[in-house]
């Protein structure tokens, strides 16, 4: 046995049985303290006293402990009934947690990189750290998607291995950068305006482009379908340039919350809607794909070897929809909970909700020629394509060109 | 019956086409095309400016049609309201099918049946007893909904997986129903509506739009506004409109001294009562006439915002229209990073009078200052009456400080006496003359310099105006009005309810696949012959990959029962 496949054996040992098992609940115990703190720590919940105090001694206190019992008892359990480690939600869940942790890790590291207190203002935010860090997941995301694109003319796998790990090193500069910038808003003002880094256009097109990534490299591990990516990528590094155009004209600004986004709605109704855009672009990336090879048939080109089949294109479609459509439609339901307490109805005819209308009744639409009329191929394909155009209007052109409640969302 | 059945048989294709999925699919396309009218039209606004926008036919037009108010139109209701149809039937078509295919279903399969299975796998066995073969089936299958079926020579075992999955299609359906169901009460049923409460006073009745025009409600309690308060972030940007509120019931307080701010509204009632906005409660305002007939004198006038000061010598009216203790403007210059500055308090007026030409000013009671000089008063002038087409006047002159005027004054009166050739000379000598005036003989303030400039600047802007004094914001007393929401939404729990069925449904209807798969053992004197079949409704990718897990786990079993090897 050689070092290599030694150190695989580990990793892959890391992610099964025992080691899987007690780590999940490690982490399920660190969440549960998290809540606990929330809830019983302090005197009444504040949003920005929690956070203080999560990175306090009262963190690692109610934390640790969390993890500790968490862990303690994955190990007390499997001891007994070791039959237990096999379960299929602590196997999976367990890489995801493993990457947030990362993450978050990440974000604690690049904090140190930042200019001192003294040197922060808010009138001049470019000496701000999570800049860079955006830079280079610009740089990573673009480069995965020139090699996703070479790879479809050039299909060697170590071309394909770097897309793959541009893309995952891309998921990782996005994540951590929109955790510094939450870390940033604390710096001035007194901490006055700190919030979460989904408040404005340029941060939830970063939030975008990681969520895109993430659906993709899950399919791309599960199907094999390397070379979708080149058309998944392609969108993300549209939207990467759009990104430093909106810095370029001062988007990019960490600035105080309005009074109606100051919410807790915010941190969840504003992800969970990007799930659903993020698939639908992934379900678009599939489609496109999917046109593509026919084409690519149509001429005989031998291009096609490197493609999934087209069935199987045409189900990674779906699926993206399948899993786009209920985030969706519970980011509405979100929002309209929000609406219910901000703006007093739950739903006003307001564009930007009339547009989330419109979008899922396109793909509610699709759903159900698919389902029960049992439609495949080109239409659908094209389906996916245009629904995502209606997408994009959704949660760009609305702002852009429509005024109405989500102001807020405006390019000023 | 012969006439019931004649019923039923105009109904029966009727209900067939209501249910259909193409009925279905097109009003959902209808439904997203309209919707994306009323988005691009912008709804519920003036009548006039759409008068202007469009031109008298297409205003007729599409007013007629409804297009100002169109999510309220009888079409567009009944568009829902046939979606609501559509559901129903379809629901009614296909749910009892639906449970009593998930109720029971066959075990055995048959052979043609059989033939359209896209997973299937073959084997024969000799000498070996069907029980044994089964029991070891049912032991790789123990996870799976087994039944079972002997038919002669033929055994069945059936095993399912995800066999409630159509519960999401019934879910999903019906969940719509309810939310459409929870909107049609939310609008017949409940309310919503503003009312503005100025600070220390109290309302009970809301306003709101009504198609085009305006309507009014009483509600059954009074609302009592104590205070308002705006706090700032450093920069100057609002941070919380804060309003204190206590609720009269038939003369008693029933809720009192609430704080409410944006996102935390005030429940009473079945009531809900938001903060939305907030602007001037009629504020007692100062002003300042500074006259410009050459006598220097300074007026005062008092009056409350939203009323008017008239001035009996001359006949001019000042409306007083709104007040505002902050104007934070952004001052870089573009491209430069944001630079928001305080310009301090103002009060908007229209002045009328005999011969003048009616203008709205906007009057500022501080100086404005650029880079920590003073450089004088400013107003802004809008001729036809918007805000939007406000134009700033410098006037030069700083005029919160009454030394300023009477310099200004003294200068002009020394300015006509000389009769200096040399411009710049007769300037100087004017000004040293009116300060000698104003301060004493020889006597300078420390600033007298920038002052002279001011003075300077102010001469060529001020004598031009055309009005008999320039009103300036002298002081204030200010009182907000705090501007609330008020919703009753009977329907609300309702719509969660069925917000909640939907996601559910959805869940289960998306992810959950119904899978099915067959071991069928055939006797055939000492010889087996068995076949494993499966099929799934959706997920094929996911359920090949179980399949054929499951599969070589089977085989496995049966090359060691071939071999005799006890399993």
């Amino acid at each position: 046995m050689t070092a290599i496949t030694e150190s695989n054996g580990l990793w892959e040992s890391m992610y099964q049985g025992r080691a899987a098992f007690v780590r999940y609940w490690a982490y399920i115990g660190l969440i549960l303290g998290a809540v606990g703190l929330a809830v019983f720590g302090g005197d009444g919940y504040t949003e920005n006293g929690y956070i203080f105090q999560l990175v306090g001694q009262d963190g690692v206190m109610w934390l640790g402990t969390g993890a500790l019992l968490g862990a303690g008892l994955a190990i007390g359990a499997s001891t007994l009934r070791p039959e237990m480690v096999n379960g299929y939600i602590p196997k999976t869940m367990v890489s995801w947690l493993d990457g947030a942790a990362l993450m978050i890790a990440l974000m604690g590291l690049l904090t140190l990189l930042e200019p001192t207190a003294a040197q922060v203002s808010y009138k001049d935010q470019s000496n701000l750290f999570a800049g860079h860090v955006i830079m280079t997941m610009n740089v990573l995301f673009l480069f995965s998607a020139i090699c996703y694109i070479a790879y479809l003319f050039a299909p060697e796998s170590f071309i394909g291995s770097m897309a793959t790990a541009a893309a995952w090193g891309g998921v990782y500069a996005g994540g951590s950068s929109l955790l510094l910038r939450w870390y940033e808003s604390y710096l001035f003002l007194g901490g006055e305006i700190g919030h979460a880094p989904v408040s404005n256009i340029y941060e939830v097109f970063i939030l975008l482009f990681c969520i895109v990534t993430i659906i993709y490299l899950q399919w791309e591990k599960r199907y094999e379908a390397k070379a979708m990516g080149a058309f998944v990528m392609a969108l993300v590094a549209a939207g990467v340039f759009f990104g430093i155009w909106l810095d370029s004209v001062g988007q990019a600004e960490i600035k105080p919350l309005v009074p109606a986004l100051q919410s807790y709605w915010m941190k969840i109704h504003v992800p969970m809607n990007f799930v659903g855009y993020g698939s639908f672009a992934v379900a678009c990336g599939a489609g496109m794909a999917y046109l593509t090879r026919m084409w690519l048939e149509a001429r005989n080109s031998n291009m096609v070897r490197v493609f999934p089949s087209l069935e199987q294109l045409d189900q990674l479609a779906y699926k993206s929809v399948a899993v786009g459509f209920p985030a969706f439609t519970l980011a509405t339901i979100l929002g309209a909970a929000w609406a219910a307490e901000a703006w007093g109805g739950y739903w006003s005819w307001d564009p930007k909700e009339t547009w989330a209308l419109i979008v899922w009744l396109v793909y509610g639409a699709y759903l159900h020629v698919r389902i029960s009329h049992g439609w495949h191929g080109k239409t659908l394909a094209w389906w996916t394509v245009i629904a995502f155009l209606v997408t994009v209007f959704c949660f760009l052109g609305v702002n852009m060109y429509l005024s109405g409640l989500h102001s807020y969302g405006r390019l000023s | 019956m012969p006439a019931m059945s004649k019923t039923t048989d105009y109904l029966k294709p009727i209900l067939l086409r209501l249910g259909s999925m193409s009925l279905a699919i097109t009003l959902l396309t209808v439904l997203a095309l309209a919707s994306v009218i009323g988005t691009v039209l912008l709804q519920n606004q003036d009548q006039a400016d759409y008068l202007q926008q469009f031109g008298p036919i297409w205003y007729w037009v599409f007013r007629s049609l409804g297009l100002f108010d169109m999510y309220h139109t009888w079409w567009f209701l009944s568009l829902l309201g046939f979606l609501m149809l559509s559901l129903s039937v379809c629901l009614y078509r296909n749910v009892p099918r639906f449970l009593k295919e998930m109720r029971g279903s066959k075990v055995a399969l048959s052979d043609s049946a059989m033939k359209h299975m896209k997973h299937s796998r073959h084997w024969d066995l000799k000498g070996q007893s069907a029980e044994n073969v089964l029991s070891v089936a049912k032991e790789r299958l123990k996870e799976w909904r087994i039944r079972e079926e002997q038919r002669g020579d033929v055994s069945y075992i059936r095993a399912d997986k995800g066999k409630y999955h159509k519960w999401g299609y019934i879910l999903v359906h019906s969940a719509m129903l309810v939310v459409l169901t929870g909107g049609w009460i939310s609008v017949q049923f409940g309310f919503r509506g503003n009312m503005q409460v100025p600070v220390g006073s109290q309302e009970s009745e809301i306003s709101f739009l009504k198609s085009t025009s305006v309507a009014y409600k009483e509600m059954p309690f009074e609302v009592h506004c104590n205070d308002f308060s705006i706090d700032f972030y450093p920069n100057g940007m609002p941070k919380e409109f804060k309003s204190n509120l206590t609720i009269i019931d038939h003369g008693k307080e029933v809720i009192k001294d609430r704080d409410i701010i944006v996102n935390e509204p005030l429940y009473y009632k079945g009531v809900r009562i938001y903060q939305a906005s907030f602007g001037d409660g009629g504020s007692n305002i100062h002003l300042k006439l500074l006259k410009l007939d050459g006598s220097g004198e300074i007026d005062s006038a008092e009056a409350h915002v939203y009323t008017s000061y008239k001035d009996k010598t001359n006949g001019v009216t000042l409306e007083l229209t709104d007040f505002r203790p902050h104007n934070v403007e952004n001052m870089a210059e573009i491209g430069d990073p944001k630079d928001f500055q305080d310009l301090g308090p103002s009060v908007d007026f229209i002045m009328r009078g005999p011969g003048l030409k009616p203008v709205k000013i906007r009057s500022f009671m501080n100086a404005f200052e650029l880079n920590g000089d003073n450089r004088g008063s400013f107003i802004q002038v809008s001729f036809s009456g918007d805000t939007k087409d406000f134009q700033s006047v410098a006037l030069g002159l700083d005029m919160s400080d009454p030394q300023e005027w009477k310099l200004l004054q003294r200068f002009l009166i020394h300015l006509a006496d000389d009769n200096v050739k040399n411009k710049q000379k007769a300037n100087m000598q004017a000004f040293k003359a009116a300060m000698d005036d104003v301060f004493g003989k020889g006597k300078r303030p420390d600033n007298f310099q920038a002052m002279a400039m001011r003075v300077l600047q102010a001469a060529q802007v001020i004598p031009r105006l055309p009005w008999p004094y320039i009103p300036v914001l002298d002081d204030y007393d200010q009182k907000y009005y705090t501007g609330l929401q008020l919703a009753k939404d009977p329907g609300m729990n309702v719509v969660w309810t069925g917000s909640a069925l939907l996601v559910m449904g959805l869940c289960i209807m998306l992810y959950v696949s119904h899978r099915k798969l067959w071991l069928i053992v055939r006797r055939k004197g000492n010889d087996l012959s068995i076949s494993f079949v499966g099929l799934s409704n959706r997920n094929q990718l996911n359920f090949e990959h179980e399949f054929n897990e499951i599969l070589s786990s089977m085989n496995d079993d049966m090359q060691q029962l071939e071999k005799g090897d006890a399993v």
